[in-house]
């Protein structure tokens, strides 16, 4: 048994150097002295002094920040209700429904970031910080219904019932008896919806205006001279997660720690 | 009248300041300082966005975006021309235009300066690796990019027109066109380089690629090359006898401006010597005013010529506008080169 | 139950909005000619009959080609991974997906960028190897980069849907097997895998669905040469400005993708219905 952990500690620790390891390089350049990024010459702190220097790269952090989170938070309430609600409608419109949320999924994001284009320019939305918003909804919420659905089908579906004879009210059952039991699919999607909007350039980029962009807008728009200003970006990112993390997760077990103690 | 129009909306600026320009702008393409700097001298506010390519810009506008002042390329600026989306410019708003070199002026795209000034210049050439590259074999010319002794060892652009322009003035024809056989016989050029040379069709990535010293031989921009030979002393630039393209990147003002007192005043902000000065310095491009560019090349960019490109040689054109058939003939050639092996 | 069945129509009007009428514009784009304009709109199918040039079939068929062995790589690398990870206490568990989705949340641009310097001629692992008397392996503008790039963006694609379905799987399930005196690879293949076949399912399909329409991986990885699907809708939307046709290839994969996913999905169904 013992053995067997070993191993499997040994082969979660190089899959995560596979994916760590351009985050350490990214990390590493960020205290490049020239511009290059892939080439290190020198140690300096010049391009975290450039970030915070740079107000357009701060504005742009609050706006991805603050999509990413809307964004995640209103789909995956939209997401979870579809999905349970899904399960209890007819056959017909619940292949319908799966297959259309399919579509954004499925098209290259050059052809969502189209069709969105013409079609709030089709209604006269003011493109910004708003119709941003509407399109990161738009294409998170399917990442939630593929994620919570699957989990919804194989769920239980005598529990809510008889905890509704039992007296319960439908709002509690809900919240009561069958979000709990969803809670991975739930899990699965926040973390799904949050990547696919903090990562997203093609069609944050369509359907923005006024100024209103975020980091990828940033970060692909800097083509021509990219510098590792955003490597510092990245490098503070991973820090505050590490931070949290440790904060979350060790503190409660330091604190358990010492009362059992006593 | 303009002139009166324009001063009264100037002064109208100090009173209020809800005046805002809307600027569209290539990415990483300016002095950002230089914007805050116009905000507070004309107490207005810049709303500032970039693009990636002149294309995607274009998609933007299409959709119904409104700017005010934009900076495209040449060929897209004679796109806009043609669709009659462009003000005149009144070069009597621009006094700083004085500084500005005749030989960026004038050009094909818009012979008369009648809508666009000038914002930043080059050409495109071989940038190539001195202790690889035997310097007799440059007098080939572009030919060079089929010498099989760099097999293996070059970049290409990846971007069918400026790749189209290399095997059309190898063969000495015009690059901007429109006779098929012309064009496939650039193809055939082309479809035999990739054979026998094996290159990279590489994008940007070109610039840290080369700083790094890791090919022979790339076809980049002149302001790129500037910025890559300050990193890598080994590299030199050199543009073909054949011709080649030079290109002009130059600030217009759209029809949605209403405030175009303001617009003028960003552009002739813009050719202030020591403003053009600071943006050339950041962005490391060529500037169009003479001495900007002079004090550039003294202290920034000592001995690297590829920061002053000649205007002036007889074989070199500028990108004309393509009809869309035409365009799509050469993308279809370019998909067949890139994704036939 | 029934109280909540009328929850679904909140997205059922807005995925009418938001994805049902682009998608119709598009398809009407793609059987029509006369620019992005649609006022002088005129009805053709020269647009999908351009589709079958062999040219365009090839980057079609590289692209599925890709598509297929990136995700198989991740099939692998992550159902083993997500099964190890649900063999650690639930809370741990937890940490080490969230540890999974994290490099995800740096921009894939500067991640491929430091694949780009890790792999190049003169990268850090041939300098590496270069010190230790090896000679440097041509690595850039390969296969081997594009698909490397491509998993390790995708990896927790596969990883979260595959553990979502092992996680709150019935181990007694498996004891039983055990105790029947099943062997450790049946349990696994007649147990284990065969109830988690819905992650895997889910995992696949949204690992092909994104492998299958990137582009900027191949493009920075694999150089201009690596012309697939996503880079031939991009060039005919944005640098060319041919919508028409650009509709019509992304109709046409989405129509493949389609059936690629029926397909799938009639496995599971077989599978289940065995039982």
């Amino acid at each position: 048994m013992k053995k067997k952990k070993i191993g499997a500690i040994l082969y979660i620790a190089l899959c995560f150097i596979f994916l760590y390891l351009p985050i350490v390089v990214t990390m590493f350049y960020s205290f490049n002295s020239s511009k290059s990024l892939t080439k290190f010459q020198g140690f300096s702190f010049r391009w975290y002094q450039n970030l915070f220097e740079s107000s357009d790269i701060m504005r742009a952090v609050w706006v991805s920040l603050s999509i990413a989170i809307l964004a995640t938070l209103i789909s995956t309430v939209l997401g979870t209700l579809t999905s349970i609600g899904l399960s209890k409608n007819r056959k017909i419109l619940k292949e319908l429904v799966i297959n259309i949320n399919n579509v954004p999924i499925m098209n290259p994001d050059i052809v969502t970031a189209i069709g969105l284009m013409i079609l709030f320019s089709a209604f006269h939305l003011e493109k910004g910080y708003l119709t941003m918003l509407l399109a990161h909804i738009a294409f998170c919420t399917p990442y939630v219904i593929t994620s919570v659905y699957p989990k919804v089908r194989t769920m239980d579906p005598n529990l809510a019932n008889a905890a509704m004879d039992l007296g319960a009210t439908p709002f509690q059952a809900l919240t009561k008896v069958i979000l709990p039991m969803l809670k991975e699919g739930i899990f699965a999607g926040v973390l799904l919806a949050f990547t696919m909007s903090f990562d997203d350039f093609v069609i944050s980029y369509f359907v923005t205006g006024n100024g209103v962009s975020n980091i990828s807008i940033v970060v692909y728009n800097m083509t021509k001279r990219t510098n590792p200003t955003i490597n510092a970006l990245s490098t503070i990112v991973i820090m505050v997660i590490a931070v949290t993390l440790i904060i979350v997760n060790v503190v409660p077990a330091i604190a358990g720690k010492k009362k059992k103690g006593k | 009248m303009v002139m009166t129009l324009s001063m009264s909306l100037i002064t109208g600026c100090g009173s209020k300041s809800n005046k805002t320009l809307k600027v569209y702008n290539a990415g990483e393409y300016i002095d950002t300082e230089l914007i805050h700097d116009f905000e507070k001298e004309f107490d207005c506010k810049v709303v500032y966005e970039t693009f990636d390519s002149n294309e995607s810009m274009y998609t933007k506008v299409q959709s119904g975006e409104k700017y005010d002042v934009i900076i495209p390329s040449d060929y897209m600026i004679e796109r806009l021309i043609k669709e009659d989306a462009l003000q005149k410019i009144d070069w009597s708003l621009i006094p700083n235009a004085e500084g500005l070199d005749e030989n960026v002026l004038g050009l094909a795209c818009d012979p008369d300066n009648e809508y666009s000034v000038p914002y930043f210049y080059g050409n495109v050439g071989i940038l190539y690796d001195k202790t690889v590259v035997d310097e007799a074999d440059l007098k080939d010319g572009w030919e060079i990019l089929r010498n099989e002794k760099y097999k293996g060892m070059l970049y290409m652009y990846d971007s069918e027109r400026d790749s189209f322009m290399i095997a059309l003035k190898a063969l000495g024809y015009s690059m901007n066109t429109t006779d098929k056989n012309e064009i496939d016989e650039a193809y055939e050029w082309l479809a035999d380089q990739r054979d026998t040379m094996e290159p990279v069709y590489a994008g940007d990535d070109v610039i840290d690629n080369m700083i790094s010293g890791n090919k022979a031989m790339a076809i980049v921009y002149s302001g790129d090359a500037t910025y890559i030979m300050s990193e890598n002393e080994n590299l030199a630039f050199f543009a073909p006898e054949e011709g080649t393209n030079i290109w002009n990147d130059a600030m217009i003002i759209t029809k949605d401006c209403a405030d175009t007192g303001l617009a003028h005043e960003f552009i002739n902000f813009m050719l202030d010597p020591d403003n053009a000065y600071a943006n050339t310095a950041e962005v490391g491009y060529t500037s169009p005013v003479i001495e900007a560019r002079k004090k550039a090349a003294a202290d920034d960019y000592a001995e690297i010529d590829a920061y002053i490109p000649d205007m002036t040689r007889p074989n070199d054109e500028v990108f004309r506008y393509q009809d869309s058939e035409t365009k799509a003939y050469f993308a279809e050639l370019w998909t067949k080169i890139k994704a036939a092996n | 139950m029934k109280h909540f069945r009328r929850m679904i129509w909140p997205y059922i009007i807005w995925a009418f909005v938001i994805i049902v009428l682009p998608l119709l514009m598009i398809i009407l784009y793609s059987v029509t000619k006369g620019g992005n304009e649609l006022l002088n709109i005129q009805f053709t199918f020269e647009n999908f009959k351009r589709m079958t040039e062999p040219i365009y079939v090839d980057v079609f068929a590289k692209s599925f080609k890709l598509g297929i062995l990136s995700v198989f790589i991740c099939l692998l690398i992550g159902y083993t991974l997500a099964y190890l990870i649900t063999s650690f206490s639930e809370k741990v568990q937890s940490i080490l997906i969230l540890a999974v989705t994290i490099p995800m949340w740096i921009n894939t641009l500067l991640r491929t960028y430091a694949w780009i310097s890790l792999l190049s001629d003169n990268g850090l692992i041939n300098t590496i190897l270069e010190k230790f008397g090896f000679d440097p392996i041509n690595m850039m503008y390969t296969d081997f980069a594009v698909v490397l790039g491509l998993v390790s963006d995708l990896l927790p694609f596969m990883v979260i849907p595959i553990y979502t379905s092992l996680s709150k799987m019935d181990h007694s399930l498996i004891e039983a097997a055990h105790d029947l005196g099943a062997n450790k690879f049946k349990t696994f293949w007649r147990v284990t895998f065969k109830l988690s076949i819905p992650g895997v399912l889910n995992g696949v399909i949204m690992t092909f669905l994104l492998s299958i329409s990137t582009f900027v991986i191949p493009k920075l990885l694999g150089g201009g040469q690596y012309t697939l699907i996503g880079n031939l809708i991009e060039n005919q939307f944005i640098s060319i400005g041919d919508w028409n046709f650009g509709s019509a290839i992304s109709v046409i994969l989405a129509f493949i993708i389609l059936m690629s996913i029926t397909f799938m999905k009639k496995i599971d169904k077989d599978e289940i219905e065995e039982e």
